[in-house]
């Protein structure tokens, strides 16, 4: 170690020469990193949820739309006006090269759907509305047809007549132009808008959803960085009150920031919602290594004389790069413990964090030597009353004076955090992650309200026969099945083609109620269907049934995407389909649709969760016990993270902070973080008890030195991801807050509780 | 607008002998004049295969037999279905007028229901049967009078001399209508059989190619006996093949009535 120090220190220009050359290149990859918005995107590729999603897409085309609400309170939408509206934003919407308005399904809109209507001599599809109607007569049948037909009440027009909706299908396989999407519908809707009217416009669906989530990700990131270096800046100035002990730190956690995102492109990576964090975290723990060299440089510098800076400056790489990677160990096996996750985004998050932790370590021990070979030598500021020095001897004295107060309090803690944590619940919502009065979640919210729902749930049924959805028992199984399912309030809408059977069977029976039922015969639903196909296009059913009648689809639309709700209709339908479509008789059905995905992703999520800390906590216990070489300072290392991890899920069961995604992360995360103070407390605590000292002594001497440290660390911390509360979406706000709550219990419990725990016993804990 | 417009669209007949114009045609709607100027017999029975593919390939094939016969410049025909079994006997009754301002009659005969149905007539720009053909593109000629044409030269296609002629609807409405904004004719300058059709979506994107296969002379008529029309957008494409073609048999008008199609082929 010793010979690469010296040659660093040697070679102080070639070494900033290569760190500079090793960052314009990941600068250079950078620019072509990828932003994931795709829900689908984040389960594993193994997973049935994802692979489903790829077949109904192949097949029946993909559920993922363009929604735009049009809502009139005051005169509905039955008038000339709205209806001209919903006409020329139809028309509209057929012109854009960006979407995709090839067939019905392509486009729906009060414009679009067509009418199966009986006739004395036959069988008339037409378009409910053929250009906007003229008079009040027209008006009038046009809504009488809608709710006599029944199967677009509550999906294109509301059941109280007061909004209706145009559905439209981006064109496919262009994710990226999502957004340029939703800012081209936004403009249209305004300017329609701004002529006045009663009329007010919602825009939503996965598409919007997913779009506006891309734009908002790096531009969150862009935002927030400045301020979490301002506030750097400060935080450094207060400590050293040197330009290079602002600088170089700062420019260690840029640096590795930018290699870390930059390995990410390189490695074709992309970017999750909740890996923008990854910059923020490794700029919070980053600065650890930054500052302990610093602080350990100025103090040799200080107290002890050196032939030449050079010895000095191998002499504090020495001591301290053993601590340093101890401690970026721990840390990163507690990142690396998300590996045990299926879902890319956590597993993504852990590697990466690992490797920020690891980049931020090595650019401290070359860019720190080099600098300080090459900056000149100057005469050390004046010994300044290090700040917060009352508080820290105020700290020691407590923990002395009142040590079962301090017991007191943490049993406290545990024991409501405890409850806490019994109350957990898990949301994979996409809609929950964006704040109550974003316009894109508003827009869902009435959209939701007036209409058969935004997310999707679709059933995909295999007969294993061709032509096997035609059979009369298979049609009415399936309106079966839709009768249970409306049932249940979350569910809005369900369709499928034995509606559209049915209408058919009674079109063609002169319009006779009593014929509104599943074709009594294979045979004739199949003429039924080639009768339907001389007015109708051919893919106008291409979202229900495959072309060789052997597939059927249903579709479920619900109101609500929260995974409570979600898991417990498949709980319940799941069961049903089984014993209704049983394998034994060939059938086949497979589940997916938005729904579907939120509740796969829900489940691995908790799995994920549960192996993730299972592992973190002995991984990081077996390093400790490495380290210290005694199984019981090794538990008592645990403690403090442990009860910070506990104090987390209790926060979030008690606050009603549901786990997700990115909340998912911080057991982890704060294991990681929060057992370097441990480690320091203890090497220190260990160094004054061989030194002689009795308990109270080593108790204030560490406190003094490491307790001042980690102090100084949980402000970083702690002002880093509280930046995040600023955040435009719901999870990098809840990250940042449950981070710094966790690091802020993680401090108390190792600065106080730590010395009190070691007080017990007459012997006193020897470590 | 039906089967007799297939009939006449993809077996397309030519009179070798006598082309409208003395000289060679200067002018893009002078080839379509030449290409609407035949002569595609008094009636007509032959044998159709729909084939069509999906875009992962999947095949749904149907088997059909149409007779069709002249009334001055109107024309009826009749079509049955003989497989898939579950459509087996279906039949189809057009009368196609060709007064512009008179909807066209069609019925159908649904075997399973017992009953003949009338179908509502459908716009020029709907598909047509499941097909990737629309209603316009059956015809055996577009409506001229609907588009500027524009002759964009000669070139060779497969071996055959042909001249290349560019149709862009007269209006907005009409682009609307018909769902394209425009049409390319690769007409045979031999026979006067457009061999090569390509489509262009409202929106101007590449949209349908038809291509005529195994042009050949029965009775003395030049008569394509296959044709493929694949949707570039959707990868869907149908493809017919024409058979046992008759020509001027002199099929009787008593064929062409609802009375008739209830009673189902009964071969020959």
């Amino acid at each position: 170690m010793h010979k690469l120090f010296n040659w660093i220190l040697e070679h102080p220009k070639t070494i900033l020469f290569l760190l500079f050359v090793l960052t314009a290149m990941a600068v250079n990859q950078m620019r072509a990193i990828h932003i994931e918005t795709d829900t689908d995107a984040m389960l594993p590729k193994h997973s049935a949820a994802y692979i489903n999603k790829q077949v109904l897409d192949e097949k029946f085309g993909s559920s993922d739309l363009v929604i735009i609400g049009i809502i009139n309170e005051k005169e509905g939408v039955y008038n000339k006006h709205t209806l001209s509206l919903v006409q020329e934003l139809t028309d509209w919407l057929g012109e854009q090269p960006l979407l995709r308005t090839l067939a019905l399904n392509d486009l729906l809109s009060l414009a679009t759907i067509k009418d199966i209507r009986g006739s004395a001599s036959g069988l008339d599809v037409e378009p409910f509305m053929d250009g906007v109607p003229e008079t009040q007569e027209e008006i009038d049948f046009l809504k009488q047809r809608m709710r006599e037909f029944g199967i677009y009440e509550d999906v294109i027009v509301s059941a109280d007549g007061v909004g209706t909706v145009l559905a439209v299908r981006p064109q496919p396989n262009a994710r990226e132009t999502y957004a340029e999407i939703y800012d081209l519908v936004k403009n249209k809707v305004e300017a329609l808008e701004a002529r006045g009217g009663g009329e007010e416009f919602f825009i939503s669906g996965r598409p919007v959803i997913e779009g506006v989530f891309g734009v908002y990700m790096p531009q969150e990131m862009k935002r927030m960085q400045p301020i979490i270096f301002a506030l750097l800046i400060l935080l450094l100035y207060i400590s050293f009150r040197t330009p290079r002990g602002v600088g170089l730190p700062l420019l260690t956690v840029l640096i590795a920031e930018i290699w870390t995102i930059g390995t990410m492109a390189w490695l074709g990576f992309s970017i999750y919602t909740i890996t923008t964090m990854l910059p923020i975290l490794i700029m919070a723990i980053g600065i650890a290594d930054a500052v302990h060299f610093l602080s350990r440089e100025r103090l040799l510098a200080h107290h002890t004389e050196y032939a030449h800076r050079k010895e000095r400056i191998v002499e504090v790489m020495h001591e301290l790069w053993k601590p340093m990677v101890m401690t970026s160990v721990t840390t990163g096996v507690g990142f690396l413990s998300m590996l045990s996750s299926d879902l890319p985004p956590i597993r993504e998050f852990g590697i990466f964090a690992a490797i920020g932790i690891a980049y931020a370590l090595i650019v401290t021990m070359m860019l720190f030597p080099a600098a300080l070979m090459l900056l000149s030598e100057k005469v050390d500021h004046a010994d300044r009353k290090p700040l917060f020095i009352d508080y820290v001897e105020w700290s020691s004295k407590a923990i002395i004076a009142y040590p079962k107060r301090i017991m007191a309090f943490f049993a406290v803690l545990v024991v409501v955090s405890v409850y806490g944590a019994t109350l957990i619940k898990v949301d994979a919502s996409m809609v929950a992650q964006f704040k109550p009065d974003d316009p894109v979640r508003h827009a869902d919210t009435v959209l939701n309200k007036h209409f058969a729902g935004t997310t999707s749930l679709d059933i995909m049924i295999d007969t294993g026969k061709e032509n096997g959805l035609l059979e009369p028992e298979f049609l009415q199984k399936i309106v079966d099945l839709q009768t249970e399912i409306e049932k249940n309030p979350i569910v809005g809408d369900t369709s499928s083609i034995a509606e559209f059977l049915m209408i058919m069977n009674k079109a063609l029976n002169e319009d006779d109620p009593a014929f509104y039922r599943v074709p009594d015969s294979s045979d004739l639903a199949a003429q039924y269907l080639l009768l339907y196909s001389f007015s109708g296009a051919p893919d106008d059913f291409e979202k229900f049934m495959t072309s060789d009648y052997r597939q059927a689809h249903v579709v479920i639309n619900m109101r609500s995407d929260s995974t409570d709700a979600v898991a417990t209709i498949l709980n319940d339908l799941q069961a049903k389909t089984d014993v209704w479509f049983p394998e034994s008789e060939g059938y086949k059905v497979d589940w997916a649709g938005t729904g579907y995905t939120l509740d796969a992703l829900a489940k691995m999520i908790i799995d994920g969760q549960i192996t993730s800390l299972a592992l973190s906590i002995l991984a990081i216990f077996l390093l400790c016990w490495i380290m210290f070489k005694r199984l019981l300072i090794a538990f008592i290392a645990m403690i403090p993270v442990s009860l910070a991890v506990t104090v987390n899920y209790g926060t979030m069961g008690n606050l009603g902070i549901p786990l997700d995604l990115a909340t998912a992360l911080v057991g982890s995360m704060a294991l990681g973080i929060g057992v370097d103070f441990a480690i320091h407390y203890l090497h220190r605590y260990h160094e004054e008890s061989i030194a002689n000292n009795s308990y109270e002594e080593s108790v204030i001497n560490t406190n003094r030195s490491v307790g001042h440290a980690i102090l100084f660390n949980t402000i970083v911390v702690v002002g880093g991801f509280l930046v995040l509360l600023s955040a435009a979406l719901y999870p990098q706000m809840k990250l940042g807050a449950l981070i710094a709550a966790t690091m802020i219990i993680c401090y108390f419990a190792t600065v106080y509780l730590f010395p009190v725990l070691l007080g017990l016993g007459k012997e006193k804990i020897k470590v | 607008m039906n089967i007799t417009m297939i009939l006449t669209a993809m077996g397309m007949v030519a009179m070798m002998s006598s082309p409208a114009f003395s000289n060679e045609p200067t002018t893009g709607l002078e080839v379509m004049k030449l290409v609407e100027a035949r002569d595609d017999g008094k009636d007509l029975t032959q044998k159709m295969m729909q084939r069509l593919v999906d875009k992962r390939g999947n095949v749904r094939e149907r088997r059909l037999i149409t007779f069709s016969k002249d009334y001055g410049l109107d024309s009826k025909s009749v079509s049955y279905f003989l497989s898939p079994a579950n459509i087996r006997d279906t039949s189809m009754l057009t009368w196609d007028y060709a007064d512009e301002a008179k909807d066209d009659d069609q019925w159908l005969y649904l075997p399973a229901l017992k009953k003949v149905r009338r179908i509502s007539s459908s716009d020029r720009g709907d598909y047509f049967m499941g097909t990737d053909f629309t209603f316009e593109d059956i015809k055996a000629t577009p409506e001229l009078g609907d588009y500027n044409w524009t002759l964009m030269g000669s070139e060779m296609l497969d071996g055959k001399d042909v001249w290349v002629v560019e149709a862009i609807p007269k209006s907005k409405q009409l682009m609307k209508d018909l769902g394209y904004s425009k049409v390319v004719y690769h007409v045979r300058k031999d026979i006067d059989m457009y061999i090569k059709v390509d489509f262009w979506d409202r929106k101007g994107r590449e949209l349908k190619h038809l291509i005529s296969t195994g042009i050949t002379q029965i009775d003395g008529i030049w008569t394509a006996t296959g044709g493929v029309m694949k949707n570039v957008q959707t990868n869907h494409r149908t493809e017919l093949v024409f058979s046992e073609q008759e020509y001027n048999t002199g099929l009787s008008d008593r064929m062409f009535t609802e009375r008739m199609i209830k009673r189902g082929y009964r071969g020959k």
